[in-house]
């Protein structure tokens, strides 16, 4: 398998502090590649550097060999790097159908035309259903976005970065918030949509239960840098792992994935 | 309700079923003189075209007025209501309109075009609300008093066509600032319709998202920031062609304050409102004055007070909410009367 997206000796600071510290990771094609370390270990500010949000201090990002560090946030997605938030973030007035429909409506020129009726873009129109039913959310499509449960809100989300079907999917948190009943689900969707399209995700995720069992690969970052790589099984017989990081966080949070809604 | 979906209703019916409340409001206006005429001054339909003095001419000029405040107030709309951008300079606007008329407006828009999309929030206020303080005290120095006429402003500006002569043409004057309304209402309507129109809802709504969506939300705010100071700039420049005088006043911060005043009184973001907002706020203004003189402006400002206590998204505003509600209640009670053996039928139909 090839390569699909790199870094390589990634940093970032914020004054004195080194958020991302020479992270030099790469990313394989159609893989599901999850990044973990506790709170504070770089793993949102590694995205945001990614996906175009934020500028690096220095280091380099490549996309399918191609320098992709100083291109401006809004054209990451038309590149096909579609990216979801930790925060849910969406377009709380705006109907879930719409919601999605502007995601979809968003690359290529279609968006500039001031005087057609949106209705008469029916690839877009479409497109959002086909995404809705994707995500499940077809019943909810007249809906306004900021009246969805919070669950479904996070399915919004991931219809969102789907929409304008990209190949790299980087997802962060995508269960942030949900009752641990819903967790099993929103992480099948993301597994067949990954394994149907043929796609490549990269996760961030708190849970362990989850990481384990549906990643390729796992980066652990920790206090900025990289601390270990490798398959699931290889990353939870690394001491150095245990030590640093898996120990502390069961000791730390204990019952994490259950007690918090 | 389900899913939007493309509607059957094409050609010249589907389109005069789509615009009947715009076209009856047209038909209304137009009728509206003629009408006051026979009924009010009991003259006769001539008297109209032929520019009689009496009630009907003067309250075509009135109403004039409420179509060039409901024009300008619209403009501000799609700035506000539609873009979420809080704007304190678009009296500027409207007075370059009403001192150069409509090339040095284009001009201008392309200009300020170039600062305004890059900033955001409060910065934005802040940027527009110095342009428009500068501009405000350009045109009332003495140095510009052979152009601007420092702080008299214009005085006796000639109409450059007949049609636009509001002293010995005032029904055709009326005619043309009732289409022109309307015509940038109609147009208003079709771009908030627009794909580009959702991308404008899309950055009131979150900006930031927008961008992450792939927008590239500087080029979607000069959009507006454009339409919108050209628009402004025709109902100044009506302005000019309808008052006797043009003071500095319709530069001033104050005359912005009016047509965020309007959209609320109307309903912010609904277009509709801005043009109900501009009748209510001048007819408010114009009786209270003629009937209460100095006491008015406090009985102004106590009905905007019951305004915003009682309708506080604005007359369409709160009437669309409403009548919303009332189809939901509605739609429920049926389901209730006559749902009650289909219990398996979805609840959301």
């Amino acid at each position: 398998m090839s390569v699909i997206l790199e870094t390589q000796s990634l940093r970032r600071e914020f004054g004195a502090l080194v958020a991302v510290d020479d992270v030099s990771v790469k990313i394989e094609e159609g893989s599901l590649h999850s990044i973990i370390g506790p709170n504070g270990a770089g793993k949102t500010t590694f995205f945001n550097l990614v996906s175009g949000t934020l500028k690096p201090t220095a280091g380099r990002v490549f996309y399918k060999g191609e320098d992709i560090t100083d291109l401006p946030v809004h054209r990451t997605i038309h590149e096909g790097i579609g990216r979801s938030f930790q925060i849910t973030n969406i377009f709380p007035n705006l109907t879930v159908f719409e919601n999605i429909r502007l995601a979809s409506q968003a690359l290529g020129s279609d968006s500039y035309r001031l005087f057609r009726s949106h209705l008469k873009f029916t690839e877009h129109l479409e497109r959002t259903n086909e995404v809705l039913e994707e995500v499940g959310l077809t019943s909810r499509a007249p809906t306004l976005a900021r009246t969805l449960p919070h669950g479904d809100q996070r399915k919004l989300e991931l219809g969102m970065i789907l929409a304008p079907d990209p190949d790299v999917l980087m997802l962060d948190e995508p269960t942030a918030g949900m009752a641990a009943e819903q967790v099993p689900e929103l992480m099948a969707l993301v597994q067949s949509i990954q394994e149907a399209g043929n796609k490549t995700v990269v996760l961030v995720e708190h849970n362990m239960n989850v990481v384990m069992s549906v990643s390729d690969r796992i980066t652990v970052m920790h206090q900025g840098a990289l601390l270990a790589e490798g398959t699931p099984a290889e990353i939870s017989a690394d001491e150095t792992v245990q030590t640093a990081y898996l120990g502390a966080l069961y000791n730390e949070e204990p019952g994490r994935d259950g007690g918090k809604t | 309700m389900t899913a939007p979906t493309m509607t059957d209703r094409t050609g010249l019916t589907g389109w005069l079923q789509r615009r009947r409340g715009v076209l009856i409001t047209a038909a209304l206006l137009v009728a509206f003189p003629f009408i006051i005429s026979i009924v009010v001054d009991g003259q006769g339909l001539a008297a109209v075209w032929s520019n009689e003095q009496g009630n009907a001419r003067f309250l075509q000029g009135l109403a004039i007025e409420v179509f060039i405040l409901a024009l300008y107030a619209l403009s501000y709309d799609l700035i506000l209501g539609v873009t979420g951008l809080l704007s304190f300079g678009h009296a500027m606007f409207f007075a370059v309109g009403a001192y150069v008329v409509l090339i040095a407006a284009l001009l201008q828009a392309f200009l300020f075009a170039i600062v305004l999309p890059r900033v955001k929030g409060i910065t934005f206020a802040l940027v527009t609300l110095g342009f428009a303080s500068v501009f405000w005290i350009v045109i009332q120095s003495s140095d510009l008093q052979e152009w601007a006429g420092a702080e008299i402003g214009l005085q006796g500006v000639e109409a450059p066509v007949w049609f636009l002569d509001t002293t010995n043409h005032r029904f055709a004057f009326y005619l043309v600032s009732l289409a022109i309304l309307l015509g940038v209402f109609v147009l208003y309507q079709r771009i908030i319709d627009a794909p580009a129109g959702k991308v404008f809802a899309s950055i009131r709504e979150n900006e930031d998202r927008s961008l992450m969506l792939g927008y590239n939300t500087f080029w979607f705010k000069l959009m507006v920031l454009v339409v919108a100071s050209i628009t402004a700039a025709l109902a100044g420049a009506m302005h000019t062609m309808h008052q006797p005088i043009v003071t500095p006043n319709v530069a001033s911060l104050a005359f912005t304050v009016t047509a965020l005043l309007i959209i609320l009184i109307g309903g912010v973001g609904t277009l509709t409102g801005a043009l109900v907002g501009a009748a209510v706020y001048r007819l408010l203004q114009f009786y209270l004055d003629r009937w209460y003189g100095a006491a008015s402006e406090l009985l102004i400002g106590l009905a905007y007070v019951l305004l915003v206590l009682y309708l506080p998204y604005g007359i369409v505003g709160t009437w669309r909410a409403r009548s919303l509600r009332i189809k939901e209640g509605r739609d429920r009670l049926l389901q209730m009367v006559t749902g009650a053996s289909k219990e398996t039928s979805s609840p959301e139909e």
